[in-house]
């Protein structure tokens, strides 16, 4: 726990040092790379986006990122520790919330929260403090003596983003954080998200509602084939239209529909 | 439709081979063992081709034994193969009768019907007397293989439903008990019967063969021996049973397909209370946190609670030739069995939490605590059944003189137990029911690696043991002094490989979790 305290505070301002730094970050999978080479910076204090189709390397990124996945080629830094010659300095500051992978869900919801902090080496006491906090905050007061194999797709991502948060990270890696999550919990969700941001904490979250991360993010990345086809501040990547437009610019692909025609069925 | 079956199974077959290196291994070594096992007993089914009246006793209760294995053993290991779960093709709109035609198709593609198959073919070798007793074998082990899978799917579609409510779970858990406490008895009265194993061979044999399990199996024996109309009989009575069994098999579908549980989940997600459980009760550290969470676990975990019951009861088993036969030695085994199994089952422990494991990963939790947190619980387990077993095993022997060869026996397995789980859960994880299935399922296309890793942790386990089962073995050949040198290398031996076994799985988790995460992510 002391350990966590005794850190130095954020150190707000982009000028700092990234917060996370990808440099030539390369995966493979057999014959597929996944991930080309990535350089990366995401500023200290953003509220960073990364966007990008489906199959495009965003998690496989992420996973690089958090320590989930070992590259094949480069290096990953959160605040200036590597990610993989340094796991646990670099794991201490951040949080995560992966998507696609299963929680111990047999535990009731303040359990889970509890546990990632007891994982994370704190104290029983602040980590039930903190546990029993954030269900609050995040609204699963009802559900926190439920298990969580009972819990709706929504308040699985809450209480997931719960065991991210637990041990006060300076940099939260969000995959996916508003996939299946209703409206009033997202907003939430984007509160609290952005509350920490203030703070002089950095969010990298990774999604494919283009609407959303035009709203909440400071900053864009748009990936695409395991490579990064733009990056920087919102404004300056979108250049006066869309994201979405500029989106679908930068990745290509027509969104004319071809062929179906089985599927109008005013024939019938 | 069958065609297509056909080919998911083969697709599935395929990709045993395409997990990582260690695991393709693995289940080449298995299929390779088991291989060679089955072609063995092939040649030896063949060979009764030259003694009939030996055939007609051997293979009617072979064949009937086969049926019982094919139905009886799906529920305990490898599980009917969710690929084929008939609730899977719910949201398909396929034609009941193709689909149980599909399904059946299927199943004889997987390893065990291969396998079966082989032997069947010894079978018929066995009976090919005349052109007549041949043609009718071909037709006869057809129906009996047949009618073993289409039971084996019945009884497991059956089973699977019964076991997803909890009622049915209840039940299903009294009569395994049940059958148990059976055997005991039933053993001692077979063993009382009859002196001659040879005519109550042949007694069982002309009952089973007059019996729906024998069926079949007896047909072409009659028409080798000249009997024509009981082979006949016999024959049109098989193919009746495979037809009602199959009928069967296709109404437990068509309720599947029509009201498929997976959709519908049973549980009220009733509040279990604000209480932080067994985490506000064990130290709170990693390593405690790890520790209470798989205790947790073994409380609200089915597939758990299957191997939690089990353990226990094994070694009463034991106990049945003590009885009955008046074998000496057995009762002794307790205490070294139950510790052989404590230590032993943990070998895949984390498969079973699959990549739940990332929370450990991203926490940079230490190998270290994660090793000796998931033990814990075992380790408390095992302080109370040990040393209950020993004792037990020993009085009920009366060698209360061979109790520190016993003692450090057991201490010795549950060591080397230990040493071997934690390397090999971080080395060959292998693909196990995922959570909230049946226990009873199995993942498509395992039973190969499952086979190899389990006869690999035995082996090890075992192997490391030698120096204590060596010294137990000369105490009971009547030495003292080696009885006590038993107990002391046991107990000695047990902690130091104990030790360095869950030390070396800490350092591996250390350097290799990402991987590990990636593994069973995979499986």
């Amino acid at each position: 726990m002391s350990d966590i305290t005794d850190l130095p505070a954020p150190q707000g301002g982009p000028a700092d040092g990234p917060a996370i730094a990808l440099r030539g970050l390369g995966k493979r999978f057999g014959d597929l790379i996944a991930v080309k080479g990535i350089d990366l910076d995401v500023p200290r204090g953003s509220f960073f986006g990364l966007v990008g189709p489906n199959g495009a390397g965003k998690t496989t990124t992420l996973s690089m990122v958090t320590g989930l996945l070992r590259p094949d080629a480069g290096q990953a830094f959160v605040l200036g520790r590597d990610v993989w010659s340094d796991p646990v300095a670099s794991k201490r500051l951040i949080g995560v919330l992966p998507d696609g992978l299963k929680l111990f869900d047999r535990l009731t919801g303040l359990q889970l929260i509890t546990y990632a902090g007891l994982l994370r080496g704190m104290s029983r006491e602040l980590a039930s403090e903190r546990a029993a906090e954030l269900v609050a905050a995040l609204g699963l007061t009802e559900a926190q003596g439920k298990l969580v194999v009972d819990y709706s797709a929504g308040m699985t991502k809450k209480v997931t983003l719960a065991s991210a948060l637990v041990h006060g990270p300076r940099v939260l890696v969000l995959d996916e954080p508003f996939e299946a999550v209703d409206p009033v919990s997202a907003a939430t969700i984007r509160r609290i998200l952005s509350g920490f941001v203030e703070s002089g904490g950095t969010v990298v979250l990774s999604s494919h509602v283009m609407d959303l991360v035009e709203r909440i993010c400071t900053h864009v990345a748009v990936i695409s084939d395991g490579t990064v086809l733009a990056t920087g501040e919102l404004d300056a990547v979108r250049g006066g239209r869309t994201l979405e437009e500029r989106f679908v610019d930068l990745v290509g692909g027509s969104t004319e529909v071809v062929g179906l025609s089985w599927l109008r069925t005013s024939s019938d | 439709m069958v065609a297509h079956l056909v080919r998911l199974k083969l697709t599935l077959l395929r990709n045993i081979f395409r997990r990582s290196l260690a695991q393709a291994i693995g289940a080449v070594v298995g299929i390779v063992y088991f291989a060679v096992l089955v072609a063995g007993l092939a040649v030896i089914l063949a060979t009764f081709r030259a003694s009939l009246d030996a055939a007609r006793v051997v293979i009617p209760l072979a064949g009937a034994a086969g049926i019982i294995l094919w139905t009886v053993v799906p529920l305990f290991s490898f599980g009917s193969d969710p690929t084929l779960d008939p609730g899977r093709f719910a949201t398909f709109a396929v034609p009941h009768r193709d689909l149980a035609v599909g399904l059946l198709a299927a199943a004889l593609v997987g390893l065990p019907a291969i396998a079966s198959t082989v032997l069947s073919l010894g079978v018929v070798v066995a009976w090919s007397h005349t052109a007549l007793s041949t043609a009718v074998a071909v037709v006869a082990t057809a129906i009996g293989l047949l009618t073993a899978i289409t039971t084996s799917r019945w009884v497991s579609a059956i089973m699977t439903s019964a076991i997803s409510s909890r009622r049915g779970r209840d039940v299903v858990a009294v009569l395994g008990l049940l059958l148990l406490v059976v055997i005991g008895p039933a053993v001692s009265v077979v063993a009382n019967l009859g002196t001659d194993l040879r005519e109550l061979a042949t007694t069982a044999a002309g009952i089973v063969a007059w019996s729906p399990l024998g069926w079949a199996w007896a047909a072409p024996g009659d028409v080798a021996a000249g009997d024509l109309g009981n082979g006949i009989v016999r024959l049109l009575l098989a193919a009746g049973l495979l037809v009602v069994v199959f009928q069967l098999w296709s109404r437990v579908l068509r309720d599947e397909v029509d009201n498929p549980r997976a959709v519908s989940r049973t549980d009220s997600g009733a509040s279990l209370g604000d209480d932080l459980g067994l985490l506000a009760r064990l130290p709170g550290t990693p390593l405690g946190a790890v520790a209470a969470r798989v205790l947790t676990y073994w409380r609200r975990d089915p597939r758990y609670q299957i191997s939690m019951a089990m353990t226990p009861l094994v070694p009463l088993a034991l106990l049945v030739p003590f009885i009955a036969g008046d074998v000496p030695w057995t009762p002794l085994l307790m205490g070294p069995l139950v510790a052989f199994l404590l230590g032993w089952s943990e070998h895949n422990a984390v498969a079973y939490e699959s990549d739940a494991l990332w929370l450990h990963v991203v926490s940079g939790v230490s190998g270290r605590d994660d090793r000796r947190g998931r033990i814990v619980p075992a380790l408390l387990l095992a302080a109370v059944l040990v040393p209950v077993y020993v004792l037990v095993g020993v009085a009920v022997a009366r060698r209360w003189d061979l109790l520190p060869a016993v003692l450090g026996l057991s201490v010795g397995l549950l060591g080397s137990g230990y040493a071997v789980s934690s390397v090999m859960n971080v080395v060959l994880p292998y693909p196990v029911p995922e959570s909230g299935d049946s226990p009873f399922n199995a993942p498509p296309g395992a039973a190969g690696i499952t086979i190899a890793a389990q006869s690999l942790a035995s082996l090890a386990t075992i192997a490391l043991t030698a120096p204590t089962t060596l010294l137990a073995w000369l105490a009971w050949q009547g030495s003292a002094w080696a009885g006590w040198a038993a107990g002391l290398v046991g107990v000695c031996l047990g902690v130091v490989v104990g030790l360095v076994g869950v030390g070396a799985g800490a350092r591996l988790y250390d350097r290799r979790a990402p991987e590990l995460l990636s593994t069973l992510r995979r499986t």
